[in-house]
């Protein structure tokens, strides 16, 4: 009876009930709209570092913090004792997708025919074990992954960073377009040098890429390396091709080539190393269980050197500040409509409790206890906080499934691809459950307190009310 | 049938008194009453307005509670009560009927008479029962699904009738009940609360102040500036024996 009382109550003043709903429905859909947003930029990060990084990497143990200083210092030997082992274990084989070794190091990459140098991070790969690693969709994500060029090239073929393309004069031989070249000042006008003078003039001064050697070369990198003792190794790398790696600082330093070649530079004829095992799950959810399993592994066979396994958060710091960002604004936006909510339905209340003032007393007087009456109120709050939070999750739900055909884009920032844009609802049914329980919650709590004033109403005075 | 006391009063006002704060006045609305209302029988409040009359209804019914006396009903004093205890006894005990009939405008005329047995737990298939019979009773089975919007003023005060009688009360209290009635209607009304008087020998207290009542009443108040003016009881013979029940024909259930 008390369900029954309070829809038939709310319905009617149908304008004010209606309205109410509305910013309840307005405000549950903008929430659900904005977690979408903010889901699938979530899992748009999260597959881009697991296609590129794996869940999991095992490291020696200060690599992660002291490593970028001297990377090839912090390599593994008998590396892969430690990748049979992964991939053989019976537990892990049913979560591992694909287990690789690489190896990162440090170097001065030039080119020579340019007369031109910078200092460069080199990483090896196993080039079809990065191709597979870039299948990974757990989330069915729309991402734009290009196939590894390196897989199938010969040993000695590496891939730069756009920038490092820019500063080795590199665009031209690879054919990158929208690649700026340094202003040269202008010459002084006045006569024309003789043709032999022009041609050596031309071949000594920075930022001509078009040399005659150069075209004829393609595009060549020497990798100048340190050995583990200290000693300078070369190795010279056909660039086949330049990708962009999102951040400026990365693209600008990136040189990717065979973990073969990687290992022949940096250890020369010593015991190959990896400086990390990249290890990329079937799941995201079995990254505890795998890390588990991992460290009992390596306590096992490598019982005397310090190893850690740490995941892709721990890995890429900006993926969990991205994600704190994204939810302290969630919460921000869940409290601004939430205090919308609050005074929308306290006022539709307060409102009720006037109108009804002459009903509240005749129905205590009847033998409705005060209990009755909060119960009357608060039931109405209720109807309406379920009723707007299941037309609002309808309503954006609706709203994403138009917006997820309508092919839009935007470039997250460190993507060099503009990424669909897409609103991931119905997959998030935790945030449509929370977002409704919480909008009912605010419902209720903002019918409380004029119920709670309706059944403290003395009744004379309630049925005397005009 | 059901068993109705008949000889001991349904209410008792010793000493009482009332008064309510108007801004920073303290307006007294009721003096030193003493009052004994008669089982079974029909007790008319008369007096003009602002005599107190409604406040005296209002503490009878237990609607408010004395600055001083004791109020007793139904053999409790129920100055003792908790508002929770309070509002079960008037459910048990006492039925309504206003001026305005005051019947919750989004439920039909059925579910208004139903209501009070809903507050009191009874199963759906008798409570169904008995709204139908009060409805019959009061000429109003052709009306069960109306609301009240749908209703005559005349028809409202009837629905809210059988609304007072479906808990079978001890006590009915209709204050001014044909202040919004044509006289003809509000007759019609008197008589029709007469008649289940007589019939259930339930106690009906009513207020009002249209002297054309006078014959209505066996006992007659006359209230005046918050003292009772005098009371004029006609000698009644009440059977003391079981009577029927309003509602039904089956055993007591409450």
């Amino acid at each position: 009876m008390t369900l029954s009382l309070a829809v038939r109550n709310l319905l009617r003043n149908r304008r004010r009930s209606l309205a109410t709903l509305l910013a309840l429905a307005i405000g549950a859909a903008s929430i659900l709209m904005f977690g979408g947003y903010s889901a699938n930029i979530k899992y748009s990060m999260l597959s881009s570092y697991v296609r590129s990084g794996g869940h999991l990497q095992i490291q020696y143990r200060d690599f992660f913090l002291f490593g970028s200083g001297n990377p090839t210092a912090y390599g593994m030997p008998g590396y892969e004792k430690i990748l049979t082992a992964v991939r053989e274990d019976e537990v892990l084989n049913k979560m591992v997708r694909v287990a690789t070794p690489i190896l990162q190091f440090g170097g001065i990459g030039g080119n020579y025919s340019a007369g031109v140098s910078r200092t460069v991070v080199g990483t090896g790969f196993v080039a079809a074990d990065v191709n597979r690693m870039r299948t990974w969709n757990e989330f069915d994500i729309v991402l734009d992954s290009p196939r590894f060029a390196l897989e199938g090239a010969p040993t000695d073929a590496a891939i730069v960073g756009v920038g490092v393309a820019r500063v080795l004069m590199l665009c031209e031989p690879l054919g990158i377009k929208d690649c700026p070249q340094p202003t040269q000042e202008e010459a002084t006008k006045g006569a024309a040098l003789p043709s032999d003078i022009a041609d050596l003039a031309a071949s000594v001064t920075p930022g001509k890429t078009s040399s005659p050697d150069a075209k004829q070369n393609g595009a060549k990198l020497d990798l100048l390396a340190s050995q583990g003792r200290g000693t300078p190794n070369i190795a010279t790398l056909n660039v086949i091709a330049a990708e962009g790696q999102g951040f400026k600082e990365l693209d600008d330093v990136a040189v990717v080539l065979q973990l073969e070649q990687a290992q022949r530079l940096v250890y020369g004829r010593a015991e190959p190393r990896a400086t990390s095992i990249m290890i990329q799950l079937n799941r995201t959810d079995q990254i505890a269980a795998a890390t588990k399993r991992i460290e009992a592994l390596l306590a096992k066979i490598e019982p005397n050197r310090p190893m850690s396994v740490l995941d892709f958060e721990t890995l890429n710091p900006f993926y969990v500040q991205t994600l704190q960002l994204f939810d302290t604004i969630f919460g921000f936006i869940f409290v601004l409509i939430g205090g919308i909510v609050l005074f929308t339905v306290s006022n539709t209340m307060t409102a009720a409790v006037v109108e009804r003032t002459v009903e509240i007393g005749t129905v205590r007087a009847i033998g409705l206890r005060q209990s009755g009456i909060r119960r009357l109120f608060i039931t109405e709050g209720f109807v309406l906080g379920c009723v707007g939070a299941v037309v609002g999750a309808a309503a954006a739900l609706l709203t994403a499934f138009v917006v997820n055909r309508l092919n839009l884009t935007w470039l997250p920032p460190g993507s060099t691809e503009p990424l669909p844009l897409t609103l991931m609802i119905w997959s998030e049914s935790r945030m449509i459950i929370g977002t409704t329980i919480g909008l009912l919650v605010i419902a209720v709590l903002s019918a409380w307190w004029p119920a709670y004033r309706a059944a403290r109403l003395k009744i004379v005075e309630a049925l005397r009310h005009a | 049938m059901a068993e109705i006391s008949t000889s001991e009063p349904v209410a008792i006002l010793s000493g009482v008194a009332k008064s309510y704060q108007m801004d920073a006045v303290t307006v007294p609305v009721l003096r030193d009453v003493d009052i004994l209302i008669r089982p079974a029988h029909f007790t008319v409040v008369l007096g003009p307005s602002g005599s107190g009359k409604t406040t005296m209804l209002n503490l009878i019914g237990c609607l408010d509670r004395c600055d001083k006396g004791s109020v007793t009903v139904a053999g409790q004093d129920v100055n003792a009560l908790s508002d929770d205890a309070l509002s079960d006894f008037r459910a048990r005990n006492i039925g309504f009927v206003f001026q305005n009939f005051n019947l919750i405008p989004v439920l039909t005329a059925f579910e208004n008479v139903e209501y009070p047995l809903v507050l009191s737990g009874m199963e759906p298939a008798r409570r169904a029962r008995r709204v139908s019979k009060l409805l019959d009773l009061v000429g109003l089975s052709d009306r069960a699904k109306n609301l009240p919007g749908q209703l005559s003023g005349g028809q409202r005060q009837r629905v809210a009738i059988a609304r007072a009688l479906a808990r079978k009360p001890k006590l009915v209290i209709a204050d001014e009940p044909t202040a919004n009635l044509d006289s003809q209607t509000g007759a019609a009304v008197i008589a029709l609360m007469r008649g289940m008087q007589e019939r259930y020998r339930i106690s009906f207290i009513f207020s009002s102040h249209d002297r054309g009542l006078i014959g209505a009443a066996d006992d007659l108040i006359t209230l005046r500036d918050g003292m009772i003016q005098s009371i004029h009881r006609k000698k009644v013979s009440v059977e003391t024996e079981s009577v029927d029940s309003p509602g039904d024909n089956e055993e007591d259930d409450e």
